[in-house]
């Protein structure tokens, strides 16, 4: 129903509004534009050129909702109905307010429900102009108009109808004159009739002096019948003067019309425009009352709306309809409002009980922004109102922090709002900060990297980014220490270099958060890595063989010992770490016999004392089969046993 | 008086003797009764052969007993050929967690058919060799002659 949703729409207030905030689109998608533009943004956006202008009522512009997206568009720009800053303060200034149940508010709303009734039933009685349900009615209006949440719409709307009354009243008066003229003019012609017929000789008798005729015609022929003896002369300046005043009279009856006809084109029009006034101002009441009792203040059947055929209003009513504009399709328009904005009220405490508050919230806009001035909404009760507002201050809070890009707000936010009304849609708002989130953090880490790298430039390019895409990111003191550990690393670096010099790996490790700035040095780079490399491999070894041992406290020990010795003979770095050399230490002691049978093959080797080094070496493997350095001395030894001489 | 003096002189003289010839023969008997019951018997010589042997010395320090012979009970853990030679890791009766390595060579006597678990007697000696290098190779006990169990 285009016509309906620009009545319902129609808001007085929106016309004064010269710089509207912008209508962002639905909930997250505000955010790109923020990103790049800032809280600055286009204050609204604009139609192409070859858009239809929008339709005018009385001259001026009728603001268009869509229903599909919320917005509304007026002059020249969309704007979204439930973040335009006038609609959305006339709706917190609702949500703040008290339902007035004062007597007076009480006796008002009665009276109106009551005058709605009488030109309901009005409307289909024949009563005549100024009966008593006038008479009621217009008191009413006048009764209603003491309250002042009225705004004195009222007391407007009964001196409108007054004022109309009169100019029917006014007409009546000149069309009783005009019966009365007419009535002498008929008199008149009759005896200018029968003057002719006697001059003409045509019949009829002479009229005497006490004639029908009014006073000064029976002077004028008395004048006549002494001055002229040829008597078919002698009622000729009667004749004449008779003419004259039926022509007088006829002048003042066209007169009297034209006056009436002016007056009650006027009449119409001031008050069709009032009605229109009242639905524009979505005072529907007023209006359906207004247009009830048109016919019967304007009982010459003509409801057409006095509209140009040619102007913007009358093509509205034209293209809503279909039909021309009348008053009822105003009372048409008014009483689908009221029918629609129940509706939503309605609608609301069902939403309400069941504990969805999006679109409880929602219903209660569109209402309050449709029939603010409506019982229903006016009456609608402290406590719901206090749960939509604070709904409302989430989602308020939302779009404030989605423009702001704080996106840990806004998710915290969007989780109270799921928690507050589990159908609330929060998907779009959370994936689109977890995105937001994830670039930021992309852009820190590549920060970092560029760091380590010893590429500042790139690390400022993209810390900017980071902080730009999302300001409050908390990594970005990471970053921040991390320049300063970049900005004093010179320090640093002596002392790593000591520390490496002192094979004291351990230490950069345990302080590695302190050392990592030395990386940006491509000489200690490579340093810097392989000793976080050795160390962490030392430390999963051990681990491992830690787990290993005490899962088998036999061979377990024995395994863990030679593995820790083939370590340090393949790096001798390993034999610097402190927790290295005290595993060692601890598993030679927990496998004393394994080590001492190789310590002694050893010896013996070196002795060429080869049956006794044979000999441990066999013990050795007897204690842990797996060992290779058993293995080993035994497949050695054997050769050389095997090909000596004795 | 006088002759009473010399038959008491003359059974004198008897009596001594007797006491010297018992006594030669007590001794005889003891000496020859300590001969017999200290002379060994073929086994009991292997036994106790087998009884000094001990493997933790010959881990400390085989060249010691370089020249010694000793008869070893054990059973054949595993064997290590080159040519006809063969070194074999064996572990005693008394000490199953430990191996001796015995080199067996091609002209060692009696059954040389070594099989991997069986026990075999072995008499060896702990000999000193060298490499072709001429480095020393010491303390390898060679097996002279095996015997099944």
């Amino acid at each position: 129903m285009p016509l309906l949703s620009v009545l319902l729409t129609a808001q007085p207030g929106l016309a004064q509004e010269k710089a509207p905030t912008p209508a962002p689109a639905p909930a997250p998608t505000p955010a790109p534009a923020a990103t790049n533009a800032g809280p600055q943004a286009p204050a609204k956006s604009t139609r192409a050129e070859n858009e239809p202008k929008a339709p005018e009522l009385f001259g001026v512009e009728i603001p268009l909702l869509d229903p599909a997206s919320d917005t509304l568009s007026y002059n020249g720009g969309l704007f979204d109905v439930g973040n335009n800053a006038v609609v959305r303060a006339r709706f917190e200034k609702y949500l703040q307010q008290n339902p007035d149940e004062s007597k007076e508010a009480r006796a008002y709303r009665a009276k109106m429900e009551e005058l709605l009734d009488i030109t309901q039933r009005n409307a289909r009685s024949s009563s005549p102009v100024g009966g008593a349900n006038m008479v009621l009615i217009g008191r009413g209006l006048y009764e209603m108009d003491s309250y002042p949440p009225d705004g004195g719409q009222a007391g407007a709307l009964a001196s409108a109808m007054v004022s109309a009354l009169q100019v029917q009243f006014a007409n009546q008066k000149r069309d009783r004159e005009n019966d009365k003229l007419q009535r002498e003019i008929n008199q008149l012609v009759t005896d200018t009739n029968r003057l002719v017929n006697y001059n003409t000789g045509r019949g009829g008798r002479m009229p005497s002096a006490s004639g029908r005729g009014n006073s000064k015609n029976t002077g004028s022929k008395s004048s006549g019948q002494v001055s002229g003896g040829n008597v078919r002369n002698v009622h000729s300046v009667r004749i004449s003067h008779n003419t004259k005043t039926i022509a007088g009279k006829e002048a003042t009856q066209m007169k009297n019309d034209a006056e009436s006809s002016t007056a009650l084109a006027l009449a119409k029009v001031n008050y069709q425009s009032m009605l229109a006034a009242l639905l524009l101002s979505r005072r529907y009441d007023h209006a359906l009352i207004g247009a009830n009792s048109y016919r019967h203040i304007f009982r010459d059947g003509d409801t057409a709306l006095k509209l140009d055929k040619e102007s913007k209003a009358a093509q509205l009513f034209n293209n809503a309809t279909g039909m021309p504009p009348t008053v009822g399709s105003i009372a048409t328009a008014a009483s689908t409002a009221r029918r629609e904005v129940d509706q939503h009220m309605e609608a609301v405490a069902n939403l309400l009980k069941a504990n969805k508050l999006s679109d409880a919230t929602q219903h209660l806009i569109e209402a309050v922004a449709v029939g603010e001035y409506m019982i229903s909404v006016s009456s609608f009760p402290a406590e719901s109102r206090r749960r939509i507002a604070e709904y409302w201050g989430l989602r308020r809070r939302v779009l404030t922090s989605l423009n702001a890009r704080d996106y840990g707000t806004t998710e915290e936010i969007a989780r109270k709002m799921k928690s507050l009304d589990a159908d609330f849609d929060d998907a779009m708002i959370m994936s689109y900060c977890a995105a937001r989130k994830q670039q930021s953090d992309l852009a820190v880490r590549n920060a970092l990297k560029a760091l380590q790298a010893g590429n500042e430039e790139e690390f400022t390019r993209q810390i900017t980014e980071a902080g730009a895409i999302w300001p409050r990111n908390p990594r970005l003191e990471e970053g921040r220490a991390h320049l300063q550990k970049f900005d004093s690393y010179d320090p640093v670096k002596e002392e790593f270099r000591t520390l490496v010099s002192r094979k004291e790996f351990r230490t950069i490790f345990n302080e590695q958060s302190r050392f990592e700035v030395v990386a940006v040095d491509p000489e200690l780079k490579e340093q810097y890595r392989d000793i976080i490399t050795l160390i962490s491999t030392i430390d999963g070894l051990l681990n491992q063989l830690e787990v290993a041992a005490q899962q088998d406290r036999v061979m377990g020990p024995c395994m863990a010992y030679e593995m820790l010795l083939e370590k340090r003979e393949a790096d001798e770095r390993y034999a610097s770490d402190p927790l290295f050399s005290e595993a060692l230490n601890r598993y030679a002691l927990a496998a004393h016999d394994f080590v001492d049978a190789l310590n002694l093959a050893t010896d013996c080797e070196k002795r060429d004392e080869l049956g006794s080094a044979l000999a441990n070496y066999y013990r050795a493997q007897c204690i842990y089969p797996g060992s290779r350095l058993a293995r080993e001395g035994v497949e050695r030894l054997t050769r050389v046993i095997l090909e000596a001489e004795f | 008086m006088a002759r009473r003096s010399k038959r008491r002189g003359r059974r004198n003289n008897a009596s001594h003797m007797n006491t010297y010839l018992i006594g030669g023969i007590v001794v005889a008997a003891v000496v020859i009764a300590g001969a017999v019951a200290l002379k060994p018997a073929p086994e009991e010589q292997v036994a106790a052969t087998h009884r000094h042997f001990s493997i933790a010395d010959y881990r400390q320090d085989a060249s010691r007993l370089t020249g010694n012979v000793y008869r070893l009970e054990g059973r054949v853990e595993n064997i290590e050929s080159l040519g006809n030679d063969r070194l074999v890791a064996v572990s005693l009766e008394d000490n199953p967690l430990e191996r001796l390595p015995l080199l067996v060579r091609s002209g060692a006597s009696g059954r040389i058919n070594l099989t991997r678990g069986d026990v075999f007697i072995f008499e060896v000696e702990c000999c000193t060799g060298h490499t072709a290098e001429q480095k020393e190779v010491k303390g390898v006990l060679m097996v002279r002659r095996v015997e099944t169990k």
